[in-house]
């Protein structure tokens, strides 16, 4: 069984991701959740798959510190958020976050964004997409025109089906070009164990080889 | 209430329907004059005098009258068409092979047109006395002979029933029109609200930067150490500036004197190049004015001259300000792009009126400014007329597809089964009548699904041309043109079905073909049932019909420009209120905020009482600048183009449907034509979606892209414009819309 502990300062959220976590299939355990980071070093929460972290836990600014010391530790971390600016998303997935979900996104992704994060496989929701796909800075990883035309596309759409209709693709493909782009950004991001694990599984399954890293 | 779609039709449907009547009744009953022998030539001319006459005064009446008079004068025409039904035995004469009479067709004629004229109770009784009395003057005439035939009751009644039909279904395709104008003109409104609130505030911003930041910026660094006369002078044009009122604005105001006030403050030598008077709408003269002024103040602090030259030249497209110095010049690429004096003054100023700005120099060469402004927004396109013209088009194609089902399955199908020994073969007229219904079904399909014919209306014209001439074919020599011959007239309504959206004269000449043609293979086929001008005279009743939907489409189509038209003007005179009224609010609120800090200052520099030696005073205005200086910038971060998304959110969420909203990526400023065509899309897909909608904006790589996917039909093309183009996928229910403009580089 997949577990999971929920960082969210607000009660709402957290009996949320609890109601859709019971009703996921196979279900999700959230072992534990708190209004603070420290529920995820304690016990049971420790022990969790994954941590799901609002980012904004204080007026403070962003939690990029606690996010990193999850990383650093081997912790799968999604975040999920009500910031949805480019910056912000690139930010956390450079300090090494598994992915980015905005809370809009949360009904239609969090469960399975859980999931992969449990199976270490990509998942790239749209927001991320659109932040990954309108990346500017002089360092980001080289997309081929395609890669980057889906992840606009996917940005704009509501289904992967949407994308490969309107691309002339297979929804496989679709996946493929996602995946790739992750595994793109995770090479260039900070040294971290989970993404050591993202890149050498990608290599392992010929998603990607090095000369493209 | 109805809406101004459905009171335009209802009124135009009127006129038209009273049209029809006075054409055909007209030539059907002098043709019939004509050629027909009848019993009392004299009694016969004065009933078709004597009605044709009441039918015009009857018209005139119904299109000037009052209300009341609209209601009580049907009932006196329904008399006067009983009184002229029962003068058959002197006008009309019993003649199997001369086809139908005049008072036939002119009560069908009557019948068919009054839907638009009374409610369906007075259609369902006049119909009833009409018939009724048509049978007492027929029985009069000729008991028991061809004139009382039992057919023509039902089938009159179920032309009214058919035509009452029709006239709903025009009518409810208007009141779509209507709600879905409405939306989109909701949404449209709030937009434009929004882009004129946030282009003045920004407007208001800039001169902000101009105007009082500067000076407070001036003495809160020092540069000043006592009240010097321009200071006070600078002081008192700032408090101007601020309070200037909302009128200013509005309305037009000429270009030259403005010019003429700002330049003369900054430099003593300027040469003119002006017109004597230039007017222009308020704000383009404005902005233009201030263009002038900061490029002038550049000219001051930079150029190392005071001479200058102020060129203004203008066409019915554009006007163009140049500002020439023949100073020290400088190298364009070597300014730093984000100094804001030259990018946003200068620059986005020219772009928030839809113009432009160009700085050309050289160092040693002096500088030229050119600032350029449209003189004339481009109209958007015409999406109102297409929603309009789309929604008449499919609620006449259902009426007639309704009509065309119910005329086979009830008139024809009893006709042919009753009337066997009729047809040399009787398979043909099966296969016939089951084709004719396949493409009544194959039309409904396309109009179900939005579909235009396109190429698949030749092929299917052929067929019925085909289907016709096989159904005369094995009908009998004597038996032609006759009751048993019902492909005759009613092949004509798969004609009219497949030809509805094509001009008149093609139509009138694809339906003339058709009738031609079998009237041709009578001729042939020899001693037919009616004479062939017996058969052209039989044929009135049903060609009258089909020709007048063809009219009812032209005019639809007319009608749907015009309706367009008139919606647009009442919804711009509608905004430019709401903006008025929004804008004084705004200006009032920030005034206020402003009052406790930058007004008593620069009223203070202005009267002489605060000293801009004394430190206090200068830390104040230090303080002052900076809030001032943030407030800009925080305006600066902010775009409108997701400002307008937001206000047609808003909107669309009140109609019920849930929107989400994301943007990802750095917009550059958009020109507000491009911007507004990026929209209107978005605003057409969002006023007829249904349940939720996801809207997105995406800016890469100098596109910009505004995407929507809803269930919603198909929003009216766009023709491709200002850079922007348009496209649209389809996934099951749900449509995917995405305008994109890319950016010249």
């Amino acid at each position: 069984m997949i577990t999971a502990v929920v960082v969210d300062d607000h009660p709402v959220v957290i009996a949320g991701v609890r109601a859709w976590c019971a009703l996921a299939d196979p279900p999700i355990d959230v072992v534990a959740a708190g209004p603070t980071v420290s529920v995820a070093w304690l016990d049971p929460g420790d022990r969790a798959d994954v941590v799901v972290l609002d980012l904004q836990l204080d007026i403070a600014g962003p939690a990029y510190g606690d996010l990193k010391r999850l990383v650093d530790a081997g912790r799968q971390v999604v975040v999920y958020s009500m910031r949805s600016d480019r910056d912000s998303v690139l930010a956390a997935l450079d300090i090494g976050a598994f992915t980015y979900l905005t809370k809009a996104e949360g009904e239609e992704h969090l469960v399975a964004a859980i999931t992969a994060a449990a199976a270490g496989t990509p998942y790239t929701p749209p927001a991320l997409a659109g932040a990954f796909g309108t990346d500017e800075r002089p360092h980001r990883p080289r997309l081929s025109p395609r890669e980057q035309q889906v992840l606009i596309e996917w940005f704009h759409s509501e289904s992967k089906e949407m994308v490969a209709r309107r691309l002339n693709l297979t929804v496989h493909r679709v996946n493929s070009c996602l995946e790739r782009v992750r595994i793109k950004y995770a090479n260039l991001g900070r040294e971290a164990p989970t993404k050591a694990a993202l890149v050498a599984r990608a290599l392992q399954d010929g998603l990607i080889t090095t000369d493209e890293l | 209430m109805p809406g101004a779609v459905e009171q335009r039709l209802l009124r135009q449907g009127l006129g038209y329907a009273l049209g029809l009547r006075i054409v055909v009744i007209g030539l059907s009953s002098a043709a019939y004059l004509a050629l027909a022998p009848v019993p009392d030539r004299m009694v016969a001319v004065a009933v078709v005098v004597g009605f044709n006459g009441w039918s015009l005064c009857y018209a005139a009446a119904m299109l000037r009258g009052s209300r009341s008079v609209r209601r009580w004068l049907p009932l006196a025409d329904v008399a006067a068409v009983c009184g002229a039904c029962l003068t058959q035995s002197w006008t009309v004469t019993s003649d199997p092979r001369g086809g139908s009479t005049w008072l036939f067709v002119a009560v069908n004629l009557v019948v068919v047109t009054y839907p638009w004229q009374v409610d369906w109770r007075l259609l369902a009784g006049g119909t009833l006395t009409i018939v009724t009395a048509y049978y007492v003057g027929a029985t009069m005439a000729d008991p028991g002979g061809w004139l009382v035939d039992p057919s023509i009751g039902p089938w009159t009644a179920a032309e009214a029933a058919l035509s009452w039909g029709l006239y709903r279904f025009v009518r409810r395709g208007a009141r779509a029109a209507d709600r879905t104008i409405a939306r989109a003109a909701e949404l449209r409104h709030a937009a434009a609200v929004a882009a004129a609130r946030r282009r003045d505030e920004r407007e208001y911003l800039a001169a902000l930067h101009d105007t009082a930041a500067a000076t407070l910026l001036m003495v809160g660094s020092g540069v000043v150490d006592r009240t010097e006369p321009w200071l006070v002078e600078q002081a008192r044009r700032d408090l101007r500036e601020l309070q200037r009122s909302e009128d200013v604005l509005h309305g037009e105001a000429d270009l030259v004197p403005l010019l003429h006030e700002v330049a003369d403050n900054a430099l003593p030598q300027i040469a003119w190049r002006t017109p004597d008077s230039l007017p222009l709408p308020a704000a383009d003269a404005v902005a233009l004015t201030r263009g002038v002024r900061e490029a002038l103040t550049n000219v001051v602090r930079h150029a190392g001259t005071d001479r200058t030259e102020i060129r203004v030249d203008h066409d019915a497209e554009r006007v163009t300000v140049q500002i020439i110095d023949r100073g020290l010049g400088f190298d364009p690429t070597r300014v730093d792009s984000q100094r804001y004096g030259v990018t946003r003054s200068l620059t986005e100023r020219m772009i928030r009126i839809g113009g432009a700005a160009r700085i050309q120099s050289r160092p040693g060469h002096g500088t030229t400014v050119t600032l350029s402004c449209p003189r004339a927004v481009p109209e958007v396109s015409g999406n109102d007329q297409e929603i309009i013209a789309t929604s008449f088009q499919r609620g006449l194609r259902w009426a007639v597809v309704v009509m065309s089902l119910a005329i086979l399955l009830f008139l024809d199908l009893p006709r042919l089964l009753s009337s066997r020994e009729a047809y040399a073969v009787f398979w043909p007229q099966i296969v016939t009548w089951a084709g004719l219904v396949a493409v009544t079904l194959a039309v409904a399909v396309a109009t179900w699904r939005d579909r235009p014919l396109g190429r698949w209306r030749p092929p299917l014209l052929g067929l019925v041309f085909a289907l016709s001439a096989l159904a005369t074919m094995s009908v009998r020599p004597e038996y032609l043109l006759g009751a048993a011959h019902w492909s005759e007239g009613d092949a004509g309504w798969q004609v009219v079905l497949l030809m509805m959206d094509a001009r008149i004269p093609a139509f009138v000449a694809v339906l003339a073909a058709h009738y031609l043609m079998t009237f041709g293979q009578a001729a042939l086929a020899g001693q037919a049932a009616l004479s062939v001008a017996g058969a052209v005279s039989a044929t009135w009743a049903v060609l009258a019909y089909q020709l007048a939907i063809a009219m009812i489409a032209a005019v639809l189509r007319g009608m749907a420009a015009s309706s367009a038209q008139a919606l647009r003007a009442a919804e711009r005179v509608r905004t430019s209120e709401a903006v008025a009224r929004h804008l004084h609010a705004d200006r009032t609120s920030r005034l206020s905020g402003l009052g406790a800090g930058t007004v008593p200052l620069l009223t203070g520099l202005a009267s002489g009482e605060l000293d801009p030696g004394d430190e206090s005073v200068r830390r104040m205005c230090a303080a002052e600048a900076a809030r001032m200086r943030r407030l800009i910038a925080a305006e600066d971060t902010a775009d409108s183009l997701s400002h307008e998304l937001r206000a047609c959110i808003e909107l669309a969420e009140r109609n019920g449907v849930a929107v989400s909203f994301a943007e990802c990526g750095d917009r550059p400023e958009l020109p507000p034509l491009v911007r507004q065509r990026l929209i209107e899309p978005a605003i057409a897909a969002l006023a007829t979606a249904r349940g939720r909608a996801r809207l997105t904006v995406a800016s890469t790589g100098g596109t910009v892209t505004v995407s929507v996917v809803a269930a919603c039909p198909p929003p009216p093309p766009m023709p491709d414009g200002g850079g922007v183009r348009q496209s649209m996928t389809v996934v099951g229910d749900r449509l995917w819309i995405q305008a994109a403009w890319q950016e010249e580089r």
